[in-house]
């Protein structure tokens, strides 16, 4: 409760109306994980693959993004060309060489982070504005890799690509796709607020707030972004493989330059800070998508004009809010000490 | 000047020089300090003093001459290898981690030391390197303050950290940048008291402004001015020394009475 | 490895290498390469020149360049001279980017990223609103009568489109007034010492917003320049935005931010290469050129992480 040494004389009322918000707070929170646990149950088949599935699997790959620049304090824009290396990986094997599912979401997780750490070693050298830079200029080229390359179907992409028995078909029954798709999002999430404890997150966070120092104390400041980066391209490959089998196929539509940007978009949008924020924005996001064609037709101009606006007004995006509510609570009952 | 005995030296710098664009910021520095010596660099602003420490530690490489620690050349050698030979310093400006709490800033400096930057597990060891983190936080007085963001402590508190930092290596060489800076008349005399009883194994390096704290646990004293060597002695000699007084003191010389190496007491060098 | 790139090159060109030799195919494809790299200095030297000064990464500089481009097909298809409306899109776009400075990142200079993604939100919105207005289909602008045609040099029998090369001369002119503009004016003298030290530059009493706004401008008036003459050398669609917001990237990563000299070795190598690439390449591998662009960035990104003539 050391929260509360600044109420100063009014400390039973204050703290009553404190307990009174966090307790509301928990009952909303306990609510909203049970709804989010029964969503097959409660909602219709298409709200639950639509928004649903969707929802968690674009939260897993904003939560690659969030993930990078919450920890390490890289921006990068590469993740939506990492996710479609995945994708088209797991889809040219499946459906080219017949591989099983599984062995192919596999390979392709693999071979997404092999290009990662390539990748990351090279760009790994460059901080802040650079590497966003440098990520963007690959995003881009990779879409044009996909587009022209005859082997993974150029324009059309690769279709027919069947989800493993145990997931289901999401448009028939989206039960098993999205269990699938929460439990990985449950384990990345657990996994990124595990990885902060140990020497590895440390050292990122170090990496993020004073390089300079780090490299005094004896880290290899670029070996932990590449490494870092690698877990990124984990996190955002898993996301690729979900995709993919979701939408039954990859197309190099699916990662071009609008959804580069809007996959940033969900993690603003979310809050670049916490990693919650990765599945609340791409919940967002999905809602926009899915109910504003009744009002507009231009979506992404909608899209544009909430990501300005969470950028021009709170940086710290929807779950910013919370934290924001935090304080204004606290001032408030401050305030009431006069 | 005194010569002090090479054959165990900790740190030995031969015609270092760095050139940055237009400036020279040092040129030609010797300079020799043996093991468990505690040596002060004095010096006015832009004397060079906090570049002499950036090309020791590594962040900044020279144009001309060598560096060697406890007689292996590190000249070239990228900053973060010179921790494996015990070398640490602090910051001027305090270099913290703003977002983590005193124990895990220290517990961060420990893991550089010891190894083990890409382990993504939590093992037994990293219980050990926490209990590390809490004794050497004890020792510079923030063991109250284990828990508390870096953000959220005063001045005198971060100073501390920094050295905690420092500490936190195993350090045989430690290179403190003006550890006083900024700090209560009370706050300086703790931190004088903690480096006078540091291991008499670790090599002290200290630049500061404060004479009190610098001839208080200095053995030797290297005055620099314009990026050279302008004196080298013990602190009597240094007191003494018309050229550093014309130089840095600005002061009226007085011939200082016999009181050899002892509590300088205030910044006035008559007794 | 650059040699044994030139070589086979050459050779093919040649007729080596099992290709019948077909010099005036490897001129044609250079003269592609070099006049492609034109329009990408053009476009890339805005693109430096806002982030030199102000270290604010456009993000919006390849949508600026395709509305300039629109503006410049509207203007042409209303009749207006085509010279004149080169001059109009491209002062129309320049107060495009001026606003967007004011209004968006006038107020938070120094938050790199916040500035980034204030670009990104607003290339969004400036690419979808272009999709309804100008439509989704390509289109080209009309060249100038007399430019349209091709030019025969009696070497080879080569036949090259004027106005491809006008585009050339064109980049070359731009190229040498910037660079007389920025080393021997006063007003290049204080971009170049606001480049060096911003907050020094500011402490002359130097009115620093007032140049940052007119670089800008600039800037964003190089983009629209590049959109007039791109959609008339190439053609205008959606894409196009994002195709010239990389080569600005490229451009600029391998030559070096807020280096002219750097924009000028950067778009040489990058339309090079994409063009080169393009035809060279062994028969079958041929699509996978864009590869070729990737390691050149990731040769240098490698070799030198600021670029070519590039410092922090």
């Amino acid at each position: 409760m050391k929260r509360l040494r600044f109420l100063g004389p009014h400390r039973e009322e204050a703290v009553g109306t404190l307990l009174g918000w966090l307790w509301l707070k928990r009952v909303a929170l306990a609510g909203l994980l049970v709804v989010v646990l029964l969503v097959p149950q409660l909602f219709s088949t298409f709200f639950a693959s639509s928004i649903g599935v969707q929802s968690l699997v674009l939260g897993i790959a904003a939560a690659s993004i969030i993930f990078l620049n919450a920890v390490v304090g890289m921006v990068s824009l590469a993740q939506t060309a990492l996710y479609g290396v995945a994708a088209y990986t797991t889809a040219k094997l499946a459906v080219d060489l017949g591989v099983d599912p599984w062995l192919a979401a596999l390979v392709a997780v693999g071979v997404t982070v092999v290009v990662a750490l390539l990748f990351g070693a090279v760009a790994s050298r460059s901080g802040g504005i650079y590497f966003l830079m440098i990520t963007l200029a690959s995003s881009v080229i990779t879409y044009y890799f996909f587009s022209q390359v005859t082997a993974f179907g150029s324009h059309e992409g690769i279709n027919g690509v069947t989800p493993p028995a145990l997931l289901g078909k999401p448009f028939v029954d989206p039960t098993g796709m999205y269990y699938g798709a929460l439990i990985c999002s449950v384990l990345i999430y657990v996994l990124v607020r595990y990885l902060r404890r140990t020497p590895f997150g440390y050292a990122l966070q170090g990496v993020r707030d004073e390089s300079i120092r780090m490299r005094a104390l004896g880290f290899n400041v670029p070996l932990l972004r590449t490494a870092a980066f690698a877990v990124g391209a984990f996190i955002a490959a898993i996301g690729g493989v979900l995709l993919v089998w979701y939408n039954s196929s990859i197309s190099p539509g699916t990662i071009d330059l609008t959804r580069t940007i809007d996959l940033l978009t969900i993690a603003v949008i979310g809050g670049l800070g916490r990693l919650e924020g990765a599945w609340l924005g791409a919940l967002l996001f999905t809602l926009i998508q899915t109910y504003s064609p009744r009002y507009t037709d231009r979506f992404e101009t909608l899209i544009g004009l909430v990501f300005l606006a969470v950028v021009l007004a709170s940086p710290g995006g929807i779950v910013g809010i919370s934290g924001s509510l935090d304080r204004w609570v606290q001032r408030r009952l401050a305030g009431r000490k006069a | 000047m005194a010569t002090s005995p090479p054959v165990a030296g900790a740190l030995r710098v031969r015609g270092l020089s760095c050139r940055f664009g237009g400036v020279q910021a040092v040129s030609g520095i010797d300079l020799d300090v043996a093991g468990g010596e505690r040596r002060a660099i004095l010096g006015p602003n832009g004397a060079g003093k906090t570049t002499l420490f950036n090309l020791l530690s590594g962040e900044v490489y020279p144009t001309a001459g060598h560096v060697e620690v406890f007689g292996q050349d590190v000249t070239l050698t990228p900053a973060r290898k010179r921790i494996k030979l015990g070398l640490t310093r602090t910051y001027q400006t305090s270099r913290l981690f703003p977002r983590l709490s005193v124990a895990e800033n220290i517990y961060l400096a420990v893991v550089g030391a010891e190894g083990g930057q890409l382990r993504p597990l939590r093992l037994h060891r990293d219980d050990e390197f926490e209990a590390r983190a809490r004794q050497i936080a004890s020792r510079v007085g923030l063991n109250d303050r284990l828990e508390v963001v870096v953000a959220s402590l005063s001045h005198g508190e971060q100073r501390q950290l920094e050295v905690a930092l420092a500490l936190g290596g195993k350090p045989k060489i430690m290179m403190l940048d003006e550890p006083a800076a900024g700090l209560s008349p009370a706050e300086r005399g703790s931190l004088t008291d903690l480096l006078v009883s540091l291991d008499p194994a670790v090599t002290l390096l200290v630049v500061e402004h404060d004479m009190d704290v610098a001839l208080r646990v200095a053995q030797r004293v290297t005055v620099m001015h314009e990026g050279r060597v302008v004196a080298d002695g013990t602190p009597a000699e240094i007191r003494g020394n018309q050229l550093v007084h014309d130089l840095y003191l600005g002061r009226a010389y007085q011939p200082p009475s016999p009181s050899g190496r002892g509590q300088g007491g205030g910044r006035s060098v008559t007794d | 490895m650059l040699a044994l790139a030139l070589v086979w090159v050459l050779g093919r060109a040649v007729g080596l290498f099992g290709a019948s030799a077909n010099l005036s195919l490897f001129i044609v494809v250079t003269l592609n390469g070099l006049t492609l790299a034109g329009l990408y200095f053009i476009v890339a030297s805005g693109f430096t020149l806002i982030f030199g000064l102000m270290r604010v990464v456009n993000m919006a500089h390849g949508s600026l360049y395709l509305l300039g481009g629109y503006i410049g097909l509207r203007l042409v298809e209303h009749r207006v001279n085509y010279w004149l409306a080169l001059v109009l899109a491209a002062l129309a776009i320049g107060v495009v980017g001026l606003l967007m400075q004011q209004l968006f990142l006038r107020w938070n200079q120094g938050q790199d990223l916040r500035q980034a993604l204030i670009t990104i939100a607003i290339s969004v919105l400036l690419a979808d609103q272009m999709i309804p207005t100008f439509g989704a289909a390509a289109v080209a602008i009309k060249a100038p009568d007399g430019l349209s045609g091709a030019l025969r040099f009696g070497l080879y029998d080569i036949r090259y489109p004027t106005f491809r090369l006008v585009v050339l001369g064109l980049a070359v002119l731009i190229g040498v007034s910037l660079w007389y503009g920025i080393q021997h004016t006063r007003f290049g003298m204080i971009i170049r010492a606001g480049v060096d030290d911003r907050s020094m530059t500011s402490a002359l009493g130097i009115n620093v917003q007032a140049v940052f706004a007119v670089t800008f401008f600039i800037g964003a008036l190089l983009a629209g320049l590049g959109g007039v003459l791109g959609g008339t050398m190439i053609a205008l669609a959606p894409g196009q935005d994002a195709s010239f917001l990389l080569s600005s990237l490229v451009v600029v990563i391998v030559g070096g931010m807020g280096s002219l000299a750097g924009a000028l070795v950067g778009a040489l190598a990058l339309g090079l290469v994409a063009q080169l690439s393009g035809v060279y390449l062994p028969a079958g591998y041929t699509n996978f050129s864009i590869l070729l662009t990737f390691a050149l960035l990731v040769f240098v990104l490698a070799v030198r992480p600021t670029g070519l003539f590039g410092r922090r």
